[in-house]
């Protein structure tokens, strides 16, 4: 198969400012963690990073924002072209790092 | 009850309804088995495509073909019954009402489906207790990374270590061997002399024991170290897994932290065993009864499946965890309890067919019972996390605040919660509450039967306001409603 096919076959979302190439069908946390990309958010007490981690939409653990809709569990939203990705702090409410609830 | 005809205006005995939860090889059985029978039923299921997590459709196109496993013939057999079976995929079930009724969204939104006969196959999810750096990104479950091999098609990591108990991680690290990412060992707390004590039963199978020495030969022929007798005690790294800490460890799983040493890798996979999903059965009503396995609780069930509440049927991991073939097995058997309850089929003619499900199913049973022995977590196991470890993933609750609550007289799960927020997270404690209940047993404070089993609420998964109300895509008030069916003020 050669590299145009495959790339017009892919579908292409953004995580913070950056395109990431996905195939069709592939998980938001898989086609990031393809590219190394594995803290997808930062808790609300200890600031902390999390990502990817049960798999199965059990552990709620890889929570993103989506086109500006936080808690979606990355390891269950397959990526859509256009897609606008970003990490997510605390509850998603916040618009950046928070932390120090201790 | 539901069947009433002058209540529902319909001939319940004629067509009843019937509802399985769960489209794993369990659920995909029962509904096979009904549908044989000449029943209709609806199979619902979180995911896209019926598989469950063991036979998980891919979500990207394999680049390789894959050989054809049960899960794809389960599949077809799914799809050649299909005037019968009608699969409602990505539908989450929000929750159970008497009758049963149950309230289900999907894509299209809300739905309420009312059900005759209601058969439960939830599975089960991974056990993973607390331990230092477990929350860093880079450490995920086995079953994580079978997910990204074989269902999204990504390699896991570069050099990944395996640890925890039990023969899937030798499935995982062939798994992950065979797509060329480098496999650093694999991390197993019981040593090879434990496995001969279990030998009487686990020769009940010699098929299953046979296809464990493959997996082992075959780790081997892969050149994968396996350590026997050793225990990941710490993950470090700075905003991301970089060394996992591996120490030797006695039959206890106590590790012995002066012959401690460090692996450096990118990612851990880490589980020890299986949890039940009980969360489906309790909210139905149905009784649960200890088990000394992890999680802690089953549903009780008649030899067919059946529930405490008449009507409600439970098969898989969901009721006790032991695996596809025993899962696919169990939910025939629930299918015929279910034909025969409805007078699809006479109870003689059930009889006779559950016969020899019945006899295999009793001599998978003695080869689990085996490996649930060689399993059954140890206290060493719940003594990893020190006083600064997060126990409560969503709520982040150290275990010095839950040790604290303890010795303050905390010691049920329902006491743990209201002094520390411990399961009030979106997960509702399916991560952390079977951990805490072993902690409370290994402290001695209390009895499983007293510490009692986690309680779920609805909505079993979190919704959104604009969900709540119908008009999803038209809401601006996004949040996450923890554990209230009613958005209403935190508690």
């Amino acid at each position: 198969m050669s590299t145009s096919t495959v790339r017009s076959e892919n579908v292409e979302f953004e995580f913070e400012g950056q395109k990431i190439l996905a195939r069709p069908g592939q998980s938001i946390a898989a086609a990031l963690w393809a590219t190394q990309q594995t803290a997808l958010r930062t808790t609300a007490r200890d600031a902390a990073p999390r990502g990817y981690f049960c798999g199965m939409g059990i552990c709620f653990d890889c929570l993103v924002t989506v086109d500006g809709r936080p808690n979606c569990q990355a390891c269950l939203v397959p990526a859509a072209d256009g897609m606008v990705v970003t990490h997510q702090y605390g509850n998603g409410a916040d618009p950046e790092p928070t932390g120090g609830g201790r | 009850m539901s069947s009433n005809p002058q209540a529902t205006g319909r001939a319940a005995a004629e067509t009843p309804r019937l509802v399985v939860v769960g489209a794993g090889p369990a659920g995909m059985a029962t509904a096979i088995t009904l549908a044989e029978r000449g029943l209709s039923v609806t199979v619902v299921d979180q995911n896209p495509h019926p598989g469950g997590q063991i036979y998980r459709f891919p979500a990207v196109t394999p680049k390789t073909p894959q050989t054809p496993e049960r899960g794809a013939m389960l599949r077809q057999h799914l799809a050649e019954h299909s005037e019968r079976i009608t699969v409602l995929p990505e539908h989450n079930l929000v929750d159970i009402h008497p009758g049963p009724r149950l309230s289900l969204c999907g894509p299209d939104g809300f739905r309420i489906v009312e059900a005759d006969h209601l058969v439960l196959a939830p599975g089960a999810y991974e056990y993973v207790p607390p331990f230092p750096g477990w929350t860093l990104p880079g450490v995920i479950t086995p079953g994580a990374a079978q997910q990204l091999v074989k269902s999204q098609g990504v390699a896991p990591g570069r050099r990944v270590l395996l640890a925890g108990t039990g023969p899937f991680l030798l499935v995982v690290a062939l798994a992950l061997h065979e797509v060329g990412v480098q496999v650093a060992g694999i991390i197993d707390t019981l040593r090879r002399r434990d496995a001969f004590w279990q030998l009487p039963s686990l020769l009940a199978d010699g098929k299953l024991l046979k296809q464990g020495f493959d997996y082992v030969a075959g780790v081997s022929k892969a050149g994968i170290p396996l350590m026997t007798g050793h225990i990941v005690t710490r993950a470090e790294g700075h905003g991301r897994l970089e060394q996992v800490v591996v120490a030797p460890c006695d039959g206890d799983w106590v590790p012995d932290h002066n012959r401690s040493r460090p692996v450096v890798v990118d990612t851990l996979c880490v589980g020890y065993g299986f949890v039940p999903r009980v969360d489906l059965a309790q909210l139905a009503g149905c009784e649960l009864a200890p088990t000394n396995l992890p999680g802690g609780w089953i549903p009780v069930t008649d030899p067919w499946g059946q529930t405490s509440v008449p009507g409600v049927w439970t098969a898989g991991d969901g009721a006790g965890v032991a695996g596809a073939i025993v899962a696919e097995l169990a939910g025939q058997l629930v299918g015929l309890g279910v034909a025969s309850s409805c007078g699809a089929i006479e109870s003689s003619e059930a009889e006779r067919s559950a016969e020899p499900i019945r006899e295999r199913l009793h001599q998978l049973g003695r080869f689990r019972r085996g490996l649930d022995e060689l399993g059954w977590p140890r206290p060493g196991l719940s003594q990893l996390a020190d006083e600064s470890t997060v126990v409560c993933r969503c709520e982040e609750i150290r275990r010095d605040e839950i040790d604290a609550a303890i010795s303050a007289g905390s010691t049920t799960l329902r006491s743990l919660k209201v002094a520390t927020r411990l399961g009030m997270g979106p997960c509702q404690g399916r991560m952390c509450q079977p951990a805490c209940s072993r902690r409370l047993i290994d402290l001695g404070c209390n009895t499983l039967e007293e510490i009692g089993p986690p309680a779920f609420r609805p909505p079993l998964v979190p919704l959104t306001l604009g969900q709540l109300a119908g008009n999803d895509e038209e809401s601006e008030d996004l949040e996450l409603v923890e554990n209230t069916p009613h958005a209403g003020p935190a508690p």
